[in-house]
């Protein structure tokens, strides 16, 4: 009866997580949860009401169009051992050697550097990305650091988005369900 | 060389109604003299349209130099029963080392001999810059406001005298009654003679004085641009006409993506001609030309360079953070001015 319950002590405590990491897989197509996730952070930090017309004012682009529900937000992953790629709901590629090195690239303005470091942390993947607030040269440094995680069936994706920038330090949770 | 305005500027001035037109038809003999056109340098030369984008790998000069500036706050009040021991003791704790006070609120109240004696006493003890008086003027506006401005302007230098301030802050204003109301004829000759007229006078009211009388350029006002600020101090010809720099109150969209370059235009334009700075941020976020403020250091201006320019000027400056809404989005304001100036070594008092 002890060695039975020491061995699923064991199991508890070494075994599970062995076997979970093991099994992490991020790879698929999800599909943002709306009601569960944070509001996505504003591309822009204004500090007024916005007096322009048209587009401005929430800083995202596109949208569910003009009739119905909104169109799900898709995002597709492959992961492998040592790699990820990500393709963004626009459609926008980015692929992460998962070595924690740093590189870096433009940054969407065209305009400044972001330096990207991406690994694996026990069964976590863990992006962290380093650049200009707003990819505007000269501005604030702002660190985005993501944590990736799965629920134990594999079937949730939960990506932890820490903002730190002089000025303040925010948390947004988003979560994906795999289609 | 004469001072060539193409079609395309032209149009270009026009759609941004960012360069005024009093300061690009110069006349011949003084165009003569000024080897720039009143824009930026063309980026594809100049068979391309709009130049709104900024070259490639623009190379920035991040040298800074020695001069510390000092982060104001609007705080200063002549309100009677100020503690004003508690008051700079709060600036400092605060983090802010100067402060300049709305000339309607400041004016408002005679101050005795006994207040100026103590609020210089504690500026001293607490070493905060009670630099200058702000006036939110419209000397150009129709008679008889015009008038009325331009002797609050006068009463504003002879308070700035009296606490020992080093200038008085204002604008030239619009043609209409409201100076945040762009008036059509604002960049008119008529605009132009207005302004050199009125700080004429003002000037020669307060003759002997030694503050100085800083003009703030303002997009819908008739002096919206660091050309028109050169010449307006040359055309009123008097060594206290100084300039305010408030660069985002010069933006408009044909340089709003290009503010690395108008930054050190207008630092190269103006130099030692700035007698303080404001220190704002925006980004251009809308269909229309509307700019609208963002939080400072996470917009279009080029934060590393505006506070280089800074450190490099002669005279150490007081820059006064604004135009935010919540005494915490002044402190987040400050944490980032703050850490992009350490990364660039500028020097923060």
């Amino acid at each position: 009866m002890t060695k039975c319950l020491v061995m699923m002590v064991a199991m508890t405590l070494f075994g599970l997580p062995a076997f979970s990491i093991a099994a992490q897989d991020f790879s698929g197509s999800w599909v943002r949860d709306n009601v569960k996730s944070d509001p996505a952070p504003n591309m822009y930090w204004l500090t007024r009401e916005p007096n322009s017309g048209g587009a401005g004012g929430t800083g995202r682009a596109g949208g569910g169009g003009g009739r119905g529900a909104p169109a799900p937000i898709v995002m597709t992953v492959q992961h492998d051992a040592n790699s990820l790629t990500v393709t963004s709901p626009s459609g926008a590629v980015q692929k992460y050697t998962l070595d924690g090195k740093p590189f870096s690239k433009l940054t969407d303005t065209g305009m400044a550097k972001a330096v990207i470091n991406a690994s694996t942390q026990g069964g976590t993947i863990v992006i962290t990305t380093t650049q200009p607030w707003g990819g505007m040269p000269g501005n604030a440094s702002l660190e985005i650091r993501e944590v990736w995680s799965l629920s134990a069936d594999g079937k949730v994706l939960t990506v932890t988005a820490h903002h730190n920038a002089p000025a303040r330090q925010n948390i947004y949770i988003t979560i994906y369900n795999k289609r | 060389m004469t001072n060539k305005i193409s079609r395309r500027n032209l149009l270009a001035g026009a759609v941004s109604a960012g360069l005024a037109a009093g300061s690009m038809t110069v006349a011949p003999a003084q165009a003569q003299q000024r080897s720039t056109e009143t824009k930026l340098p063309d980026v594809w030369g100049q068979d391309f349209l709009y130049q709104w984008s900024p070259p490639a790998n623009l190379k920035r000069d991040l040298t800074p130099g020695n001069s510390p500036l000092r982060l104001s706050h609007i705080q200063m009040t002549s309100a009677e029963g100020t503690d004003y021991g508690a008051l700079f003791k709060r600036m400092r704790d605060d983090g802010w080392t100067a402060c300049e006070v709305g000339s309607a609120q400041w004016l408002s109240r005679k101050l005795k001999d006994s207040d100026v004696r103590e609020i210089k006493t504690q500026l001293k003890a607490h070493d905060v810059n009670f630099y200058g008086i702000h006036c939110a003027g419209n000397i150009i506006a129709p008679d008889p406001e015009a008038e009325q401005w331009q002797r609050h302007i006068i009463d504003a230098v002879h308070s700035a005298d009296e606490m020992g301030c080093q200038l008085i802050l204002t604008h030239v204003g619009s043609m209409y009654p409201n100076r945040n109301t762009p008036h059509p004829q604002n960049w008119s000759k008529e605009a132009w003679t207005r302004s050199v007229n009125a700080l004429k006078r003002i000037c020669k009211d307060t003759a002997g004085s030694k503050v100085e009388i800083a003009i703030e350029p303002v997009n819908s006002e008739a002096i919206n641009n660091p050309w028109a600020q050169v010449r307006l101090k040359e055309d009123v010809g008097d060594p206290r006409i100084m300039s305010g720099l408030d660069i985002t109150n010069m933006v408009h969209p044909g340089v709003a993506f290009r503010m690395t370059e108008f930054t050190n235009l207008v630092f190269d334009l103006l130099q030692d001609q700035i007698a303080y700075i404001h220190a704002k941020d925006f980004v251009w976020n809308g269909m229309m030309a509307g700019l609208n403020w963002s939080m400072n250091a996470t917009g279009n201006m080029d934060y590393e360079t505006f506070l280089v320019r800074i450190s490099r000027l002669k005279r150490p400056t007081n820059v006064l953070v604004e135009f935010l809404t919540t005494e915490g989005e002044y402190q987040q304001a400050k944490r980032n001015m703050r850490a992009v100036a350490e990364k660039v070594g500028a020097k923060i008092l």
